[in-house]
């Protein structure tokens, strides 16, 4: 099908896989060689397998609709998105080091406070963040560690650099579908793991168990359960899958009682059995209606009285989500100079806080060209991409921040990189990629080899969200090739 | 275990059960019709009754015909018991089980739901018809023989088991209770001419008809099909085999004296029919009566595992 890829053009941006219009990078050479050499027919069939194959394992997300709740197969591209070791082992870096600095900073500022103190970050930006919770002064979870499991999402521009841009520490999802689109790949295109040596991801549970039962460090086979908030959750499939394939028992709420002795217990055919560690999939607003909301009926009465008591471990722990703001993550470069003393490996993406009048006074004059983010909102929702917007957006969106400027942050609009991608109409042509390494901390500090990449498959479009359009392809981290051995 | 998640893949147990066998069902009914002398509409009717289902399906067709039985049976929406939505239900329990269960039986569980959506359109010509419900035994069987060969013998293994052969044992007693009322009929003169044929395909649904003549050694008659189906103990769908089989599994779970009770009874009293005091045309009467007293197993079952008093500490 060299036919269909000659028509192929990255346009202006960054290209993961081709380093020319037509000519791969080193590092995928042997891949898009082969994709070419396919026959047309050959590369629909294995297209089409995937599909079934998807389909057929009920890899599914869930859309919510007026219509009712869809269930979907998971949009799955083909073609991998290949990242060099070398490139690979300095982002890895740059997470631990950042995963290492925001997890310090949580422990700070529900303790000392030292970094206030310190005029490093002002006491209100804290304050303001939607995830800080006075109920959670002045505990300290095992190991100094709040966000356990972090998916930070990454992006490139158009010079080729990879910034963070943002730190998801609530309860990230995406891992599941990390670990099938490997899985997928390897059943519809085996033939090309011969071609390049990849880093395995298929580990991921194992990691994760280990890591959870590390925050029992008093016990030797901690209990460890997942809490899901239920089967209408969109992240079900995940919780399911999780669960299965590292062993957890999976429940949910109403499943879970606190004993008067402060301990969790579930509800077993033999009666109540105590529960050691929690990887909760539920909201901190969620957890415990004694606590945050009243009206929750997914979380489970007392279960914070437990946790403060150390008598359960709960992963992430409550209130870690302080970090996951966009208004502090304008700070995380500082934190990470302040608490390691070290320069950040990954840069952040430039960030204007609105709450500094100068800065809004540039994005109101630049708002045109800026993507302006509220604090706390994930999922694309409540923002502005300034270069798509109407006039009248534009103007209904000054008016929101000018009544409401601390909530807010801009960044430019990134140039974000392309990837060839299966289009039906369009072919093979680029379409615009993040990628969303999963990083795990307990005793130690594990990162994904790679992660999930996603990716936008409405031409032009920089959503990559599942829930609007948005699909995803396998990821390799793959040995880098010197032009010799890319001759030979 | 969990007590949610027992009851969860008791029921899926139970709702694949009754899918493979409301598939039976309809697959024996059809074959049975067409060796009758008189297709006479009203026959279809049974496989409303035997569910109980008449007033159900009156208020939603006005004729009895072939056509809208098997809309009714199969792809109903509306109906709780059409085959469609007891798979889907067999379906979200497999889905909410998946952390106990295989994989490859999730999939499967999955893959069935799939080509039986896909294949909704076949239920009005009895050909494709047939074959549809032959391809869902086959894949029933297939999820039972993948639950048999990957699952540890451990508790929700016991509640598969339990489940399965609780409905089983109800199903089977079903289609017993639908051949006898066929014999019985008033106007079936000509059936019992037939009856031969008539229990000979019965025991073919019930993949019975080898075993039955390995075991008796002679030809199919009422009685003694009914003798086999009921009390045999060596054939895994005869009523006493499933609830003898379920003794088993309750030994394994905790404290169990409860239900062993009733389960013991309701056996004693299985083992104890006999075609010559019952006539086959009274035998839906029995079957009546022992699908309450299974009722009876399903609930003390739930109390005692699903739902019990937890003491807070």
């Amino acid at each position: 099908m060299r036919e269909v890829w000659n028509e192929y053009t990255p346009g202006e941006f960054y290209d993961e896989l081709m380093s020319t219009q037509q000519q791969p990078h080193l590092f995928s050479f042997k891949l898009v060689e082969h994709l070419q050499s396919m026959k047309k027919k050959t590369f629909a069939r294995r297209v089409r397998e995937s599909e079934i194959e998807m389909r057929e394992r009920g890899i599914t997300f869930t859309v919510y609709s007026d219509a009712g709740n869809i269930d979907r197969a998971w949009p799955f591209d083909i073609i991998p998105r290949v990242i060099p070791k070398s490139e690979w082992d300095s982002i890895e870096m740059g997470l631990k080091q950042r995963n290492i600095a925001l997890n310090k900073f949580i422990q700070d500022i529900y303790n000392d406070g030292q970094i206030i103190k310190d005029g490093i970050i002002p006491e209100e930006v804290v304050m303001q963040s939607k995830g800080y919770r006075t109920a959670c002064k002045g505990i300290t979870p095992a190991h100094g560690v709040w966000a356990n499991i972090c998916g930070s999402d990454l992006v490139r521009d158009d010079n080729g650099v990879m910034y963070v841009l943002e730190d998801n520490l609530r309860v990230p999802s995406g891992v599941a579908y990390m670990l099938e689109n490997r899985k997928t790949t390897k059943r519809v295109l085996p033939e090309i793991f011969a071609l390049h040596n990849v880093r395995p991801v298929s580990d991921y549970p194992a990691h994760l168990e280990r890591m959870l039962a590390s925050l029992r460090p008093d016990l030797d086979n901690p209990t460890i359960v997942l809490l899901t908030p239920g089967v209408y959750n969109s992240a079900y499939y995940e919780h399911a899958f999780l669960a299965q394939q590292a062993g957890f028992v999976l429940l949910e709420g109403q499943d879970l009682v606190v004993g008067k002795d402060d301990f969790v217990y579930m509800k077993t055919i033999h009666g109540l059995e105590r529960v050691d560690v929690i990887y909760r999939r539920i909201d901190d607003d969620f957890i415990d209606p004694e606590v945050f909301r009243e009206d929750s009926t997914l979380g489970v009465p007392g279960i914070m009285r437990a946790w403060k008591a150390g008598k359960v471990a709960i992963a992430n722990a409550p209130g870690c989500g302080v970090a996951d703001d966009k208004v502090i993550y304008a700070y995380v470069p500082e934190m990470i100079r302040y608490y390691l003393n070290e320069e950040p490996i990954l840069p952040n993406v430039p960030t204007r806080l609105c709450r500094n009048k100068n800065e809004l006074e540039y994005v109101l004059e630049h708002l045109a060209e800026l993507v302006v983010k509220p604090a706390n909102e994930s999922g694309g929702y409540g923002m502005l991409v300034g270069p798509h917007a109407s006039t009248e957006q534009l103007e209904a969106f000054r008016n929101v921040l000018l009544a409401n400027p601390t909530n807010y942050i801009a960044q430019p609009t990134l140039k974000l990189s392309v990837t060839p991608t299966n289009c039906d109409q369009d072919g093979i042509a680029a379409r615009h990629v993040d990628l969303r390494p999963f990083i795990l901390s307990g005793s130690k500090t594990y990162v994904t080899p790679g992660g999930l990449t996603r990716v936008a498959l409405v031409k032009g479009s920089l959503v990559v969200n599942s829930s609007q359009g948005g699909g995803s392809k396998d990821t390799w981290i793959v040995d880098d090739v010197t032009g010799n051995e890319g001759d030979a | 275990m969990l007590s949610r998640v027992g009851e969860r893949i008791y029921w899926m147990a139970r709702y694949l059960e009754r899918v493979e066998d409301i598939a039976r069902l309809i697959n024996v009914h059809t074959v049975l019709l067409m060796d009758l002398p008189e297709q006479d509409e009203i026959n279809w009717f049974t496989l409303i009754k035997i569910f109980n289902n008449e007033a159900a399906y009156l208020e939603q067709f006005e004729h009895v015909d072939e056509k809208n039985i098997m809309s009714f049976l199969v792809a109903d929406l509306t109906n709780p018991s059409s085959l469609i939505n007891v798979l889907s239900q067999a379906r979200e329990n497999a889905r909410t089980s998946l952390d106990v269960l295989p994989e490859e039986a999730w999939e499967q569980i999955n893959e069935l739901s799939l080509m039986v959506k896909a294949s909704l359109s076949a239920i009005g010509n009895r050909r494709r018809r047939q074959n549809m419900l032959l391809k869902i035994m086959e894949r029933c069987q297939c999820i039972s023989g993948i639950i048999d060969n990957h699952m540890s013998r451990n508790f929700a293994y016991d509640f598969t088991q339990i489940g399965k052969h609780i409905e089983r044992a109800d199903m089977t007693s079903r289609i017993l209770e639908m051949t006898s009322l066929l014999a019985s009929d008033t106007r079936g003169e000509q059936v019992r001419l037939h009856e031969g044929i008539l229990w000979a395909n019965l025991l073919k649904a019930l993949s019975a008809q080898q075993m039955y003549l390995y075991e008796k050694r002679t030809s199919v008659s009422a009685d003694k099909a009914l003798d086999f189906l009921i009390t045999d103990r060596s054939f895994p769908r005869s009523l006493c085999f499933s609830l003898a089989i379920i003794s088993n599994y309750f030994n394994y779970l905790p404290d169990p004296s409860e239900p062993i009770a009733l389960q013991e009874q309701i056996l004693k009293n299985l083992s104890a029919y006999n075609p010559s005091i019952i006539p086959a045309a009274d035998a839906h009467i029995f079957m009546d009566a022992f699908q309450v007293r299974l009722a009876e197993l399903h609930q003390i079952v739930s109390d005692k595992w699903f739902h019990p008093d937890f003491a807070t500490i």
